[in-house]
C-alpha cells in the first residue's frame, strides 16, 4: 500500500499537488484485487475504462475530495456501457444503455467506477451466497461469509482494494456485511438517496448507501450520492454537509438501547462487546437508557410480507422479451415465460416470488400486504416516540459474528433471522449506520448500529466518528 | 316490446391529449414511426422509476368535474399484476382502490326525454403497448405504452343500446369540448366495451353478463348490443344457458363473436404502486382546472338557440367544435346570428372543406366575419354572390367592403340608376306590362328576372322591387 491507506485529504493533496495520478491510484487497486481474486468480490472489472478515464483526469484540476478515487458499484446498480447482472443468470449479459442517478453523481466529480461487486442475486439473501456467480469471501477469514446482500462491496473494501464502494440497504444489506467486515456502512433515510438505475428488489424499502472504512470517508460519500433527482419521485431535498458535524462535541446527548436488542438472540461475546462501547458512551456523560420498543420484535415478518410482495411484482418484468436470456424457441409465449424464468432465476429469488406471488393473491393482498403497511406505520411512530426523548437508538448490527460459508442454506427463514436488528430501520424508513466496536476471539469484527430520526444521517456521523476515536478499531480512523 | 329487460353497462378508455406520456417524458403522440416515442422507462428496463405527469391529473380532474364525479383528494396508483408481452413491466400502474373520481352522472336526451347516465367510477391507468400479429410472430409498438388513459365505467344503468349510443355520444362531445381527448374511436384514441345481461323483470336478479369488447364506433355499439340481445333472447327463449363471456363485434359477420368464456376471477394482485407518493388533490388545483374548462356543448346549444338559431343549426354547430368556437367568441356582438350560422354551416365549411382549412387558417378574422354577416344581414350582398368572392374574402385581408366593392357583385342600391334600369325594361316589355295590369302577378317576376338579369344580378332586389311596383302601379 502506498496511498490507499492514507486519509482522503492526503490523497487529495498528492492529486492536486501533481505528485500522483489517478492512474497510480488504479495500479494500485487494480493489483490489490489481483492479489484478493479468490475473494470474489467482483462480478465484473471496469478496467479499461477506468484507465481511461484516469487519463482524460490528467488534464482536468482536481475539484473536490473525491476526484480521481476510484470507487466499487454493487452490481445491482445500473452502469451505462458495464454490465449489470444483480448477481443473476437472467442478467448475465445485460449492458444497460443508461447510468443510475448515483452512478451520474459519483461521474459528475470525476470518481472512477472500478468494477461491479458481488452480491446476493437481485440483493436477496444475507450471505451473498445467492449470488449465480459465487460467494464472495470475508477478508477476515477466508472460510467465512462478508454478509449480504452488498458482500462483495464490503469485501473489496475490506480487503483494502479500494476505499468507496456502493451498497444498497433493503433489509440490512449494507449494515450487515459491513458488521460482518470492519466496515462503517450507512442505510440513509429513505428517499434520500435516488432509486433510479437501481434494480429494484422491494421498491418501499431499497436505499442506496456508502461502505467505507472511516467515518468521514462515509459522509463524503453521502454528501455526493444524496439529494432530489426528478426521476425518483420518493426522493427528497438534500442540501447538507454530512460531514460537519463530525469532531464536533456531543453535549446532552441521550441514547436508548432497546432491550429486544440486547435480548438472548444476540451473543454473549457482542452483547459484552455493545456494553464495553455502552461504557465508552457513559464514561463520556452521555447518557444510556434501556427501554422497551413495541413491534421491533414483529419487523422480519412484516419485512418478508413487503418485500416478498414487491419483489415478486418487480421480478416480473424479466420475462425474456425486451433484454436479459431469453430462452430460444419457445413454443408460445407463455413456455419462453416459464422457461426464461425458470432457467434465469436462482432457487432463493424464485422462492421468494412465490412467496410474494402468493402473499397478494386475491384477499391475501388485504390479509397480509395492507396489514404489514399499516403495522409497519406503527413501528415508524414507536420508533418516533422513542426520539421524543432520545437522540439515538443504539444495538448490535447483527446477533453473532460472520458465519462460515459452509453452513447450510436449507433454512430459507435463518437468513432472515440474521438480519432480526436492522430491518426494524427499513421498516421506519429512518437513516441506521454498522461502526466497528471490536473484534471477537476469533479475530471477527462486530459492529454496532446507530439510528436516528429521519434525516438526521449528521447526528449519526458525530456519534460514530467520536466512537471510531474512542475505539480505534484498526486501520484507518480518521481525515 | 321484448319480454326481456336489457341491463347495460358501459367501460370508456380514453387517451389523453397530453404533450407526453404519464409516467415518462415520452412523447404522446399517435401515427409515429413504430417504437420511436419510447424511452427505458416505458421499456420497462431494470432499475428505471415511473415518474408522474401533471398534465394527467390536470384532466382527470377535468373529467371528473364534467362528468359531475365527485373528486378523491387523496389518491394513490396501484399495480395491476399479470404476464402479456403489451405489458412492459408485466403490470399496469393503474388505480384501483382510489380512483380519481366516482359517483357521478351525464345526462342524456332519448327523444326529448332526459336521463341520468350514472358512473361508478373513473380512473387514471397507462396505457400498454400495440401489438400487432403476423403469421406466427407478434410485433409490439412501445409508441403507446404509458400513454395516459382514463377509464370511465358506468353503473349497469342503461336499459336500452340507444341510450348506450346517446351515453357514448354525450360522453365524447364532453372530453372532446374540454380537451381531455381527442376521442377518435378510429385510432382507439376512445375504445368502448359493452356490458349486457337479460332479465324478465327489474324485480330479478341480473341475468349472465356478457361483455363485447373493442368496439370500433358508437353506432357499432348500439348495434352490437341490438344483436347481442336478439341473440341472448332467443337463447333464452329456447331456454339454453350461457356462462359469463366476453365476446367482441365482427362488423363483416355483423354480429357478435365469442372471444373467451369467463374464467374464475383473475387475479391481478393489486398493490400500492411503491414507487409514486399518494398524490394530494387541492381545492386550489380543482379551482384552476375549472378555469379551463370551456362551454359545455349543452350550454352551448342553448345559447345558439336563445339566439335565434334553429335547433338543427344550434346542433351541427355544437357538433364542429372550430366552427362553435369561432361563433363563440361573438356572441355578444349585436348581429344576425341566423345569418351567421347559415354563413358558417353552409358557404363557409363548404369551401373549408373543400380546402382542407379550419377556419383559424384562413383570413376570416372575427372583425371581418362580422362585416360580412351584416352586409348579408342587410343585403348588401346576396348570399348566391357570395360565392364568387368567397375565396378572396378567405384568402385576402382587404376589408369585406372593399372586396365587395370591387367586384361586380355588390348590390345596386343606387336608386337613379336602377330607376333607369327599370325604364329600360318597362320600355322594352310591354306586353308583361299590360299582363300585370290585367292582374297576372306572375308579369312582375319575369320583368323582376330581365332587370335582374341587366344587372348581373347585382341589384338589390327588395329595392327593385319597391321601384317596379312605383312604376306599374302610376
Amino acid at each position: 500500500m502506498k496511498y490507499l491507506n492514507k486519509p482522503i485529504k492526503e490523497i487529495n493533496k498528492l492529486l492536486k499537488d501533481k505528485k500522483i495520478k489517478p492512474t497510480d491510484l488504479l495500479d494500485e487497486v487494480y493489483a490489490s484485487i489481483e492479489a484478493n481474486k479468490d475473494l470474489n468480490a467482483y462480478i465484473t472489472l471496469n478496467k479499461e475504462e477506468a484507465y481511461k478515464k484516469a487519463k482524460e483526469l490528467e488534464s482536468i484540476e482536481v475539484d473536490n475530495l473525491l476526484f480521481g478515487i476510484p470507487i466499487a458499484v454493487k452490481d445491482n446498480i445500473c452502469t451505462k456501457g458495464l454490465r449489470t447482472t444483480a448477481a443473476s443468470h437472467i442478467l448475465e449479459n445485460f449492458v444497460p444503455i443508461y447510468d443510475a442517478t448515483v452512478v451520474e453523481k459519483i461521474n459528475e466529480k470525476n470518481m472512477i467506477i472500478i468494477g461491479k461487486t458481488n452480491m446476493d442475486e437481485f440483493a436477496m439473501g444475507s450471505s451473498s451466497r445467492t449470488s449465480y456467480f459465487g460467494a464472495p469471501k470475508n477478508p477476515w477469514n477466508h472460510d467465512k461469509i462478508s454478509g449480504g446482500s452488498s458482500g462483495g462491496s464490503a469485501t473489496t473494501v475490506a480487503a483494502g482494494d479500494v476505499l468507496f464502494a456502493l451498497g444498497s440497504d433493503t433489509g440490512g444489506s449494507i449494515r450487515q456485511p459491513a458488521s460482518y467486515t470492519g466496515l462503517v456502512g450507512m442505510k440513509p433515510t429513505y428517499g434520500r438517496v435516488s432509486r433510479y438505475g437501481l434494480i429494484a428488489f422491494a421498491s418501499s424499502l431499497d436505499q442506496i448507501g456508502p461502505m467505507t472504512n472511516n467515518v468521514y470517508n462515509n459522509a463524503l460519500l453521502l454528501n455526493v450520492l444524496s439529494g432530489k433527482d426528478n426521476k425518483d419521485l420518493t426522493s427528497i431535498e438534500t442540501d447538507e454537509d454530512f460531514t460537519r458535524l463530525i469532531g464536533k462535541p456531543l453535549k446532552d446527548v441521550k441514547v436508548a438501547v432497546p432491550n429486544f436488542f440486547m435480548s438472548d438472540i444476540v451473543s454473549d461475546e457482542i452483547r459484552e462487546k455493545v456494553k464495553e462501547t455502552i461504557k465508552i458512551l457513559e464514561d463520556n456523560k452521555i447518557k444510556v437508557d434501556y427501554i422497551d420498543m413495541k413491534y421491533i420484535d414483529k419487523a422480519v415478518t412484516l419485512y418478508q410480507i413487503i418485500a416478498m410482495g414487491e419483489a415478486s411484482s418487480n421480478l416480473a418484468r424479466f420475462d425474456g422479451i425486451r433484454y436479459g436470456s431469453s430462452y430460444e424457441n419457445p413454443e408460445n409465449i407463455y413456455d419462453l415465460y416459464v422457461k426464461t424464468r425458470s432457467r434465469g432465476f436462482g432457487a432463493e429469488v424464485k422462492r421468494r416470488i412465490m412467496v410474494g406471488s402468493y402473499l397478494l393473491s386475491g384477499e391475501n393482498a388485504k390479509i397480509y400486504y395492507n396489514k404489514a403497511l399499516s403495522i409497519r406505520d406503527d413501528i415508524a411512530k414507536e420508533f418516533d416516540k422513542v426520539f421524543e426523548k432520545y437522540d439515538y437508538i443504539i444495538g448490535p448490527t447483527t446477533t453473532t459474528t460472520a458465519y462460515n460459508l459452509d453452513d447450510p442454506m436449507d433454512d430459507p427463514s435463518k437468513s432472515f433471522m440474521d438480519d432480526v436488528l436492522v430491518i426494524p430501520v427499513n421498516m421506519a424508513g429512518i437513516p441506521g449506520l454498522n461502526i466497528p466496536i471490536g473484534l471477537s476471539k476469533d479475530n471477527m469484527p462486530i459492529g454496532m448500529q446507530i439510528i436516528a430520526p429521519k434525516y438526521e444521517e449528521a447526528k449519526i456521523y458525530q456519534l460514530a466518528s467520536f466512537l471510531e476515536e474512542k475505539i480505534n478499531f484498526g486501520g484507518d480512523t480518521n481525515e | 316490446m321484448s319480454k326481456y329487460l336489457p341491463t347495460i353497462g358501459i367501460e370508456v378508455h380514453v387517451e389523453l391529449k397530453t404533450n407526453t406520456k404519464i409516467f415518462s417524458n415520452s412523447r404522446n403522440g399517435y401515427g409515429s414511426v413504430v417504437n420511436s416515442l419510447t424511452n427505458v422507462v416505458d421499456l420497462g428496463y431494470p432499475g428505471t422509476l415511473p415518474t408522474l405527469n401533471e398534465e394527467v391529473i390536470n384532466l382527470g380532474i377535468k373529467a371528473a368535474t364534467v362528468l359531475n364525479c365527485k373528486i378523491r383528494r387523496k389518491m394513490h396508483f396501484d399495480r395491476k399484476n399479470y404476464f402479456y408481452p403489451d405489458n412492459p413491466k408485466n403490470y399496469q400502474i393503474t388505480q384501483n382502490d382510489t380512483p380519481i373520481g366516482y359517483d357521478g352522472y351525464v345526462e342524456i336526451n332519448d327523444d326529448g326525454v332526459m336521463k341520468k347516465i350514472y358512473i361508478e367510477e373513473m380512473h387514471i391507468e397507462e396505457d400498454t403497448c400495440k401489438s400487432t400479429h403476423r403469421k406466427d410472430n407478434t410485433y409490439l409498438d412501445f409508441n403507446r405504452a404509458g400513454v395516459p388513459l382514463i377509464e370511465i365505467v358506468t353503473k349497469p344503468c342503461m336499459t336500452t343500446p340507444n341510450e348506450a349510443k346517446l351515453y357514448l355520444e354525450k360522453l365524447r362531445e364532453l372530453l372532446f369540448y374540454t380537451d381531455v381527448s381527442d376521442c377518435k374511436m378510429e385510432e382507439g384514441s376512445m375504445r368502448a366495451d359493452a356490458n349486457i345481461s337479460l332479465r324478465k323483470k327489474e324485480s330479478d336478479p341480473f341475468g349472465t353478463k356478457v361483455e363485447i369488447k373493442n368496439i370500433g364506433s358508437i353506432s357499432n355499439v348500439k348495434l352490437s348490443l341490438e344483436k347481442e340481445i336478439a341473440r341472448q333472447e332467443k337463447m333464452l327463449d329456447n331456454n339454453e344457458s350461457f356462462k359469463e363471456q366476453t365476446r367482441r363485434f365482427d362488423s363483416k359477420l355483423n354480429d357478435t363473436v365469442l372471444m373467451r368464456v369467463k374464467e374464475t376471477g383473475n387475479d391481478y394482485r393489486y398493490f400500492p404502486e411503491p414507487d409514486i407518493p399518494f398524490v394530494e388533490i387541492t381545492d386550489e388545483m380543482i379551482e384552476n382546472v375549472k378555469k379551463t374548462i370551456p362551454m359545455l356543448p349543452d350550454e352551448r346549444r342553448e345559447k345558439y338557440i336563445e339566439l335565434g338559431i334553429s335547433e338543427i343549426n344550434s346542433n351541427k354547430l355544437v357538433q364542429n367544435r372550430d366552427l362553435s368556437d369561432y361563433i363563440n367568441d361573438l356572441l355578444d356582438e349585436k348581429i344576425d346570428f341566423q345569418v351567421a350560422a347559415n354563413l358558417l354551416l353552409g358557404d363557409i365549411s363548404a369551401y373549408l372543406n373543400k380546402e382542407e382549412k379550419t377556419i383559424e387558417e384562413t383570413t376570416l378574422n372575427i372583425e371581418r366575419f362580422i362585416d360580412l354577416v351584416n352586409n348579408v344581414s342587410n343585403k348588401t350582398i346576396s348570399s348566391k354572390n357570395l360565392k364568387d368572392i368567397l375565396e378572396t374574402i378567405m384568402t385576402k385581408e382587404d376589408s369585406i367592403e372593399k372586396i365587395i366593392s370591387s367586384s361586380d357583385v355588390q348590390n345596386i342600391t343606387d336608386e337613379n340608376l336602377l330607376t333607369e334600369v327599370v325604364d329600360k325594361i318597362i320600355d322594352a316589355n310591354p306586353e308583361s306590362v299590360n299582363d300585370y295590369k290585367n292582374g297576372h302577378d306572375r308579369a312582375i317576376k319575369y320583368l323582376m328576372g330581365q332587370i335582374m338579369k341587366e344587372t348581373k344580378g347585382g341589384a338589390n332586389p327588395a329595392l327593385v322591387m319597391s321601384i317596379l311596383k312605383d312604376k306599374l302601379d302610376n
